[in-house]
């Protein structure tokens, strides 16, 4: 049961006007209230499991580096497919999957280089539409998504949450440290909006400080989180002095702040936590790591959305436990196809190893999170040794409370994107009459998987 | 926002002509050329900025807890930070790290006395006033309106609990919090000899020197200048600025300066099969990167030769490493001793363009890579923009199988494909000159499987036979100084230039020109140009 704590944004505007008294400790902790805990929910989760480097290539893809098997599509279609070998590792899960899609959207001639799958299949894939063609850079490698990343859509979506927002309206979260570039987006899949991303968090020890890390002074929580009123204060008068751009800039700060206050409020009565993982750099493990310490922020309600890139676009992760020498996107642009074989299936392994994390959790409710969520498991094309988007690879992985159809494949060759996003974003409540942008729009769902 | 529009112009002019010049589209408007001065761009502290300015009031021994990683659109951090939103963990990031450092600074009685320099008798009493008074100064880089100074007043009083310290200690973390601290705000003053451009007030001044000198807030000497209204001219701010090059500080703040521009972060992370490049070393990368920022501190600060050398000169600096690779005798040098060096001039090596962080950055695992090392003297060098390749175009070449090939072999498919020479025909060329240098940058006369190396090539249609070549040409070649104008200007003005501000541009670089290429000179030259010291008008919302 909550209480409703008094204003505390008109306590501190009437301090700073000038009637400030020190206020006596018991009078304070009144007006702040407790926080209750996290709230039980039944709600959907939604999350994306994004990988680096596609599928390795086949006929499929146009390479012409030919006569190489497709070792991703079911051999069958429909209800209880035949698992591929690279869908093997997901079996257990009986994840649903679309094979043959591919980006609808139109791409601008100039500046050039936006065709480029690395960008433009990514940037369908998580927003349903292209790159921002304005300031695109393809030799600095600057880009920038037009509109918030799936993720981030759906955790600011009026109806995802309703009033009752958690601690963390998302978790933005990756494994590998490996980065094409020394730039920032293309070390993130988390996007706002326009060159405004959230950079994942990747070391298991800060991840679990920011769930379960408790300072034992919960009253000096509560002075953190009144002093925020006054930084804000400082935030908006900066607010009104600056260009609309920068405007922009400064109120995403200002509204950052309200949930970090927030958080600081919440962050007294945290759940009971797991036991404070020790690192690893093995990807799998890491991952596993990773994956636990979310499912145990899920089962305790602190969100229900969340990212994980396990490795990012244009992965250079070096799989040397795996025997290939050269980085991941130098080892598809050289053609080596074995090595690319062993690189992507390694990672559906780490995949299968996050999925089971959800699997393990059993709620009241005698469900699993797996069977409350939505993972929507994808690359930034189909195969990277020709940055070819066509068959781009599509996992729907968990019952989304049952209104996601599992263990379903669809083909749909040449089949647009944005079906994928129409079908995910109906599976989880929120009403979607057509999703995509820029000739990527459709309103047509997977009727096969969409219950 | 600003410096991505403007770089549009220039994208839609390169591409007919493959290559182009960054930042000198021409929209064939034939407009009167005059200084237009684009609106201030916000930026953000970047991660070194925000703990080099807190050093200096802390102490080095402070907590350094994560921040956000900062971007680099464009080559520099200072875009990236008026450009990227703060992300909602980075806010919280910096609230962690707010509170970390005051709990450090406030925890030992000796420590927070030094500090605050009184003993506070009662929450928000005259000493904790005037500390706020004085330390806020330093912090926002400008005296506190009385407002802001009777809010953190207020928050130091409501907040002491259990006493006047914490509430002292809350309202300086809420300062190292406050957006007047971690954005760079410009307002500027109307300036009625220049309509449509607003002057910068000292304290602004004071910001812009320190944070481009010395990549941190300016010092209380710097603020007291501007206080007396000595940064309101240009010749009170070159006596400011030759006091803050005459620091230490500069010299790491030009290293970073340089690090950027000549791309320098690529190198990290960078592997090798030490099987097959034995002289890669795992400190190594370190070790070149090193390497240049030694000899650009030597060029910009101690010999205060021609800036342009760092192309051709002959003199470097190496560690035991190094002198390996190179194959040099370097009395003195350690794993992690440097020691100068001149290169022999009968040699394969002189200048930037022949070190291990160029040759190691621009080349693949098990192979080199011409169009890369071509690519980086055309863009990094030269300031000449390549364009992306068409849409369609195959962009890989055939795996190396069968017989061995040269990658000049491989390569040999950009000549005879049309839709890839327009472009190829720039970058290739100037990239075989290094081809005696393998991937780890170890000079080599014969391939794998004694195949003959051939490194001819041409710039611009002047043909060459290798790299010592190249260096030759770009000892005395122009746009190598309008270059380092250009991207000086744009980590200043932490955005793109734009077209109206050619003309500043174009003037800078020919006071360069005149002052024999010394860097120093162009730092002064720039901080008093007009360009520097005043802002356009802001763009209406």
């Amino acid at each position: 049961m909550k209480t409703t704590p008094l204003s505390r944004r008109t306590f501190l505007r009437g301090a700073v006007g000038g009637t400030a008294v020190a206020l006596a400790l018991p009078t304070l902790e009144a007006m702040l209230g407790a926080r209750g805990a996290e709230a039980a929910s039944t709600g959907p989760i939604f999350g994306v499991f994004f990988w680096g480097g596609g599928l390795p290539w086949h006929d499929g893809h146009g390479a012409p580096q030919a006569g190489h098997p497709d070792l991703w599509t079911p051999s069958t279609t429909g209800k209880e497919y035949t698992p591929s070998e690279l869908l093997t590792p997901l079996a257990p899960f009986q994840p649903s999957v679309v094979t043959g899609l591919t980006p609808h959207t139109e791409v601008p001639d100039l500046p050039p280089g936006q065709s480029d799958g690395h960008m433009r299949g990514f940037m369908v894939a998580m927003t349903g539409d292209r790159i921002r063609p304005e300031g695109f850079d393809h030799p600095s490698h600057t880009l920038t998504a037009l509109r918030p990343t799936l993720d981030q859509h759906v955790a600011k979506h009026s109806a995802f949450y309703g009033p009752e927002v958690p601690r963390f309206r998302s978790l933005v979260l990756g494994a590998s440290n490996a980065r094409f570039h020394d730039y920032g987006h293309w070390n993130a899949i988390s996007y706002n909006g326009p060159d405004d991303l959230n950079p994942p968090i990747m070391n298991p020890g800060q991840l679990y400080d920011l769930l379960f890390g408790v300072a034992a002074d919960t009253a000096g929580l509560k002075r953190r989180a009144l002093l925020l009123d006054a930084v804000m204060e400082d935030a908006k008068s900066l607010s009104a002095r600056v260009g609309a751009a920068d405007k922009q800039r400064i109120e995403a700060h200002l509204d950052h702040l309200n949930q970090v206050k927030n958080r600081l409020d919440f962050s007294g009565e945290a759940c009971a936590p797991p036991g404070k993982p020790a690192p690893s750099e093995d990807l799998i493990t890491k991952t596993d790591i990773m994956a636990s310490l979310l499912a145990s922020a899920l089962a305790c309600n602190m969100t229900r959305v969340f990212s994980f890139m396990l490795s990012s676009p244009a992965t250079t992760h070096v799989f040397s436990n795996l025997g290939v020498p050269n980085d991941f996107h130098a080892t598809v642009h050289e053609g080596a196809w074995e090595h690319t074989r062993a690189g992507i299936l390694y990672q559906m392994q780490a995949f299968a190893a996050f999925l089971a994390r959800l699997q393990a959790v059993v709620e009241p409710t005698g469900g699993t999170l797996l069977d409350r969520a939505l993972v929507f498991g994808l690359s930034e094309y189909g195969e990277g040794y020709q940055h070819s988007v066509a068959e781009m690879p599509c996992v729907l992985a968990g019952g989304a409370n049952g209104k996601i159809r599992r263990n379903v494949h669809v083909r749909d060759p040449g089949g647009n994107w944005s079906k994928a996003h129409v079908t995910m974003l109906r599976g989880i409540g929120l009403e979607t009459p057509s999703f995509g942008w820029n000739g990527g729009q459709t309103s047509e769902a997977f009727g096969d998987i969409l219950v | 926002m600003l410096g991505f529009s403007a770089a549009i112009a220039v994208f839609g002019a390169s591409v007919t002509a493959c290559v182009g010049v960054i930042g000198d589209a021409d929209d064939g408007t034939g407009e009167a050329e005059s200084l237009v001065l684009a609106a201030p761009a916000l930026p953000r502290l970047t991660a070194e900025q925000y703990r080099n300015t807190l050093f200096d009031l802390f102490g080095p021994s402070m907590p350094k807890a994560p921040l956000e990683d900062d971007t680099k659109p464009f080559l520099f951090y200072n875009i990236g930070a008026s450009s990227t939103t703060l992300s909602e963990f980075g806010v919280q990031q910096y609230e962690e790290s707010a509170d970390a450092i005051t709990r450090y600074a406030f925890a030992d009685p000796a420590r927070r006395a030094a500090l605050v320099g009184c003993e506070p008798a009662a929450p928000g009493d005259a000493c904790v006033e005037g500390f706020l008074r004085r330390f806020g100064r330093r912090v926002l880089r400008r005296p506190l309106t009385s407002d802001e100074l009777g809010r953190w007043v207020t928050v130091s009083q409501t907040l002491a609990d259990p006493s006047a310290w914490e509430g002292l200690r809350l309202a300086v973390s809420g300062l190292l919090q406050s957006p007047f601290f971690l954005y760079r705000v410009e307002v500027g003053v109307a300036d009625e000899a220049s309509p449509g451009r607003r002057k910068l007030t000292g304290y602004e001044m004071a910001t812009r020197l320190a944070f481009l000198l010395w990549n941190q807030a300016p010092d209380d000497a710097l603020l007291d200048a501007a206080e007396k209204g000595e940064l309101d001219e240009p010749e009170g701010v070159a006596v400011a600025a030759e006091r803050l090059l005459d620091d230490p500080k500069a010299r790491a703040a030009m290293q970073t300066f340089f690090r950027q521009y000549l791309d320098l972060g690529r190198i990290d992370g960078i592997q090798r099969d030490p099987a097959a490049y034995p002289y890669f070393t795992p400190t190594i990368a370190d070790a070149m990167r090193r390497e240049v920022e030694l000899l650009v501190d030597d060029v910009v600060f101690e010999s205060r030769g021609d800036a342009r050398s760092i192309f051709s000169t002959r003199k470097t600096f190496v560690n035991a490493d190094l002198a390996a690779l190179y194959g040099v005798d370097a009395p003195g040098a350690t794993p992690s001793t440097f020691v100068p060096v001149e290169l022999p001039a009968d040699g394969p090596r002189a200048g930037l363009l022949t070190l291990g962080a160029f040759l190691t950055m621009n080349a693949h695992e098990t192979r080199t890579s011409p169009t890369a090392r071509g690519k980086y003297v055309r863009e990094r060098v030269l300031c000449l923009e390549v364009p992306a390749p068409p849409p369609g175009v195959d962009t890989t070449l055939d795996p190396p199988m069968g017989d061995p090939k040269t990658v000049r072999e491989q390569m040999e498919a950009h000549r005879n494909n049309p839709a890839c020479a327009a472009c190829h025909q720039f970058m290739d060329p100037p990239g075989f000159l290094f081809e005696h240098f393998d991937s780890s940058g170890y000079y080599r006369t014969v391939f794998e499987g004694d195949l003959p190396i051939d490194s001819s090539g041409d710039l611009d249609g002047k043909p060459l036979a290798n790299a010592r070549e190249l260096a030759a040409v770009l000892e005395t070649e122009p746009r190598v100084g309008r270059c380092m104008v250009q991207q000086l200007y744009r980590h200043a003005q932490g955005r793109v230039e734009t077209k109206g501000e050619r003309l500043a541009l174009e003037d800078l670089a020919s006071r360069f020109e005149s002052a024999s290429f010394d860097f120093r000179t162009l730092l002064i030259e720039l901080v008093t140009h007009d360009a520097f010291r005043h802002i356009g008008e802001e763009e209406s919302p």
